[in-house]
């Protein structure tokens, strides 16, 4: 029943896409920027393929109220700097931004960057959303204002649903103003050191935006340490901060960063979240390539040889942690999950709910989801 | 249909003979929350004594079809505790472990009884606190606030109960326990925690709850400034955001709650002026002082008439008494009163808050306003005499301004809940397809339909059926806890 080359249709705005949903019949994949194209399960072979790359643009955007309407298929840059013409931005820098991803397809993805120390990730920002069931439902959730709790929070299920459950839309992001200073400090040191850093850090009112530490291969890596305020009073903020660290102002380093959560064509790229007390260790007795470890936040991003996934998952999961599956070499076979969440069978009642013919994303939640529930 | 004997021996196997109360007096105490125009006495309530009791009694709810609502201290103000015919309520009162408090990973896990303020009281010694402060806290137990996804003054710079649970145990309808979320933020699949948090008591009971704890601010400082208009007072909100700057907090009250307030507590406000803002900020020192001149410059810009900045721990106090006290304030100068909590967008609120008077000088009732002006979360107060046959006419203006938010392109509720109180004017904020969809997400969590049923979503039922008049809570007529 299923084609051996998926027809891919590219719809222009939320009626197409809902008719391109309804007028297909069979297996639905979802694409955006294709930046995260391999993550989480493989894709089973689909029918069709809903490019929503062609659903772009600014809906709305009210500067005064700090909140924007736009496309799922917006690339998160590009909203980015229509934005900084009025001083405002998504508080949101997961690395793959910077390569094109849609808003929709960081949403999905429940993708995050050194921000969500602060700004916490999408889940956070997202305060309404228009989505596309399987069955050519169009319904809306959440508003446009950021204070909501009016029905239920329908943009959480997308958020993390890596396509399976509907295809996002429209969405309503909360913005924040673009911070009048920014500096960072960077100190060459192993994991372990900057954990103990990032201890004192977080023991004292200095209010740091990002702690990440990351390395590119060598067991020593670069804490970086981001502070964000104004003109006139970051800079003795910045010297507080120093006299604990005693680091050089390096703010270029976070490129190299964001090169380390990407990882490298041919890489097995785990993403993993834990408490943020474990994480060290946890990444510690993995054999990494390279690492991108959030001190704060719980959340680390580790490239590995592809025989050592497996055993990963259940390292994380042993120290009580969630691990998937990004970007992985070809043809590689091995878990993209770890363990399946005590919830499994809620998940899988939603997804029957939501998309009974098990059309959308088939093998993305594998092997969690029975992707046919009859 | 009744609960049945086999019912009734059921849920006494589950939580213990001792823990049923099935007599018709103890039964009533728990007829209503905080709106307090709706009562219905339940059959039977149930008072587990540990979560596995918990589960064990809502799987005798679901072997015998028996609907179940759970209930936390009952100060909700949407009717979401109410309790359903032929059905049974299943407090948490006696969950009041807190079972984890982690000063290293900055999170505490706590059994859904605790309340609000015992959360930050078990951080405090580690110099951290839980930044969601509804100000029903001293009461409002965390799991009324998970239901809730419940908000504070402080809300518009840390976010809402949403943005702090980390991980719940939730016992879903079938009786079955899960965790939602994680120790991070990682999700593994759907955000299934965020989906629970806010659903309102719908989609099953949380027995145990991980947040998040904040580091105490360094510094904090609190100002009350008059303004000779509430259309200058929202101007100064407008620039304070436009300046980049992120306030802690910012309130705002009108005449009527300036006057009911000071009436009350004496708390130093101006009796008389049109508009009062408290602009609070918090963070490290050198941010503080610099976004508080540039605060202060703005209220001067825009013609603020009194200045009054917090110069001590007491004086901070006093302006929080005052605005906090606004709410159970208004009993002294109205007899009845139903309050709203639509939300609009924040550049709206002046033009809002002229239809409002106007709304209200048309049906001939006053209504004063204390809100969240930040995030432009509303709470006007229709007031009213019910002795004096007004009750109808309030009850028109309340929904006609809740509904007025949603026209100004807001929402029907910013904190309080849809419940009982707001289920029928669903339809003007959301279409037919999105309450449905909204339906379906119940269902796959909850089949039979036994969960708190006939909330949040319009139901033919309750839709016809009229709700009584407003009354205080009897903790806010103890002056115990405010309302906003
Ligand atoms: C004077 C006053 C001031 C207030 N101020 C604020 C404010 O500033 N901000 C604000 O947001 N709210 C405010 N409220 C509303 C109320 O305090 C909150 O909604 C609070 O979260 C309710 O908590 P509770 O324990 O009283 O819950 P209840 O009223 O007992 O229950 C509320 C809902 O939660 C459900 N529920 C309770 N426990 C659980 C559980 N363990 N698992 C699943 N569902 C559960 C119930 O079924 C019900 O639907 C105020 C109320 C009053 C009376």
């Amino acid at each position: 029943m299923t084609r051996a080359t998926p027809t891919t249709v590219r719809p222009a705005d939320l009626g197409a896409l809902r008719d391109a949903v309804l007028d297909s019949a069979g297996t639905l994949g979802v694409t955006g920027a294709g930046t995260a194209a391999a993550w989480g399960g493989t894709l089973a072979p689909v029918d069709t393929v809903i490019d929503v790359g062609g659903l772009t643009g600014i809906i709305t955007h009210n500067p005064g109220d700090m909140t924007v309407s736009v496309h799922a298929g917006t690339p998160l840059r590009e909203l980015q700097s229509a934005l900084a013409d009025h001083g405002q931005q998504v508080s949101f820098d997961a690395a793959r931004v910077d390569v094109g991803a849609t808003v929709g397809g960081l949403v999905a993805t429940a993708d995050g960057g050194p921000a969500a120390l602060v700004h916490g990730t999408l889940r956070d920002l997202v305060i309404g959303m228009t989505i596309v069931l399987a069955d050519g439902t169009v319904a809306r959730t959440g508003g446009h204002v950021i204070k909501n709790v009016t029905g239920y929070d329908l943009a959480k299920l997308m958020h993390g649903s890596y396509g399976t459950l509907g295809v996002v839309a429209e969405v309503v992001l909360r913005l924040h103003p673009v911070p009048k200073a920014t500096a960072t400090l960077a100190v060459d040191c192993t994991l372990d050191d900057a954990a103990a850093h990032a201890g004192r850090i977080f023991d004292r009112p200095l209010d740091p935006a990002a702690v990440e530490w990351y390395s590119t291969g060598s067991a020593s890596g670069t804490l970086l340490v981001r502070m964000e305020g104004t003109v006139d009073a970051l800079p003795r903020r910045v010297e507080r901060l120093h006299s604990i660290l005693g680091a050089a102002a390096d703010s270029g380093a976070w490129d190299a960063h964001a090169a380390a959560v990407r990882g490298a064509p041919g890489q097995a790229v785990l993403r993993i979240g834990a408490r943020p007390s474990r994480l060290a260790a946890l990444v510690g007795s993995l054999p990494c390539a390279t690492a991108a470890v959030g001190l704060g936040t719980g959340v680390a991003t580790v490239a590995l040889p592809a025989d050592a996934v497996a055993d990963a998952h259940a390292a994380v999961h042993a120290a009580g942690g969630t691990s998937v599956l990004r970007d992985r070499p070809d043809g590689f076979t091995g878990p993209a999950w770890g363990p399946p969440p005590s919830a499994i069978a809620l998940l899988r009642s939603v997804k029957r709910t939501l998309d009974p013919d098990g059309r959308l994303g088939p093998g993305r939640l594998a092997p969690w989801l029975q992707e046919d529930p009859r | 249909m009744a609960l049945d004997d086999a019912a009734r021996a059921a849920l006494a196997r589950a939580v213990g003979t001792e823990n049923v109360i099935d007599d018709p007096v103890g039964r009533r105490a728990y007829e209503c929350d905080g709106l307090t125009g709706f009562r219905v006495v339940p059959d039977l309530v149930v008072l587990p004594r540990d979560a596995a009791a918990v589960a064990a009694a809502v799987r005798a709810c679901a072997a015998h079809h028996v609907p179940f609502v759970a209930r936390g201290a009952g100060t909700g103000l949407s009717g979401g505790a109410l309790p359903v015919a032929d059905g049974i309520v299943v407090s948490l009162a006696r969950l009041k472990a807190v079972l984890d408090v982690d000063p290293v990973d900055r999170r505490a896990t706590v059994r859904p009884g605790v309340t609000n303020l015992e959360i930050t009281a078990a951080a405090a010694p580690h110099g951290l606190y839980y930044a969601p402060d509804p100000s029903s806290q001293q009461v409002c137990t965390i799991g009324g606030n998970v239901a809730e996804n419940s908000g504070g003054a402080h809300c518009l710079k840390y976010g809402f109960t949403s943005n702090h649970v980390l991980a719940m145990e939730v016992v879903l309808p079938d009786g079955t326990v899960v965790t939602l979320g994680g120790d991070s933020a990682e999700q593994s699949g759907p955000d299934l925690r965020g989906v629970f948090l806010g659903s309102e008591g719908t989609l099953g009971i949380a027995t145990s709850i991980t947040v998040r704890l904040l580091r105490v601010p360094e510094t904090v400082r609190t100002l009350l400034a008059d303004f000779p208009s509430v259309e200058a007072a929202s101007d100064v909100v407008s620039d304070i955001v436009a300046a980049g700057i992120v306030p802690a907090a910012v309130e705002m009250m009108d005449t009527l709650a300036i006057e009911a307030a000071e009436e009350a507590v004496h708390a130093g406000y101006t009796v008389g002026v049109p508009a009062a803002l408290v602009v609070e900020l918090d963070g490290p020192v050198e941010e503080c002082d610099v976004q508080f001149a540039q605060v202060k410059e703005i209220c001067d810009r825009h013609g603020c008439t009194r200045l009054h900045i917090a110069g001590s721990v007491d004086e901070r106090a006093a302006i929080w008494r005052g605005r906090k006290a606004a709410f159970a304030a208004v009993g002294r100068i109205s007899p009845d009163y139903f309050v709203q909590d639509g939300v609009v967008p924040r550049t709206r609120l002046a033009e809002t808050l002229t239809r409002i008077r106007a709304m209200g000088e048309e049906a001939g009732l006053r209504v004063a306003n204390v809100f969240h002006a930040g995030d432009g979360n509303l709470h006007p107060l229709v007031l009213y005499s019910a002795a004096a046959g007004e009750t109808d006419r309030a009850e028109a203006l309340s929904s006609g301004i809740a509904e007025l938010c949603v026209e100004m392109g807001g929402a029907l509720s910013g904190e309080h809940g849809i419940g009982t109180d707001k289920a029928c004017s669903m339809p003007t904020m959301f279409g037919e397809v999105d309450l449905a969809t909204m339906d379906r997400v119940r269902r796959a969590f909850d089949p039979d339909g036994i969960c708190n049923p006939g909330k949040v979503l319009p139901t033919p039922r309750l839709c016809g059926e009229r709700p009584g008049r407003y009354r205080p809570h009897p903790l806010e007529e103890s002056g115990l806890i405010e309302r906003l």
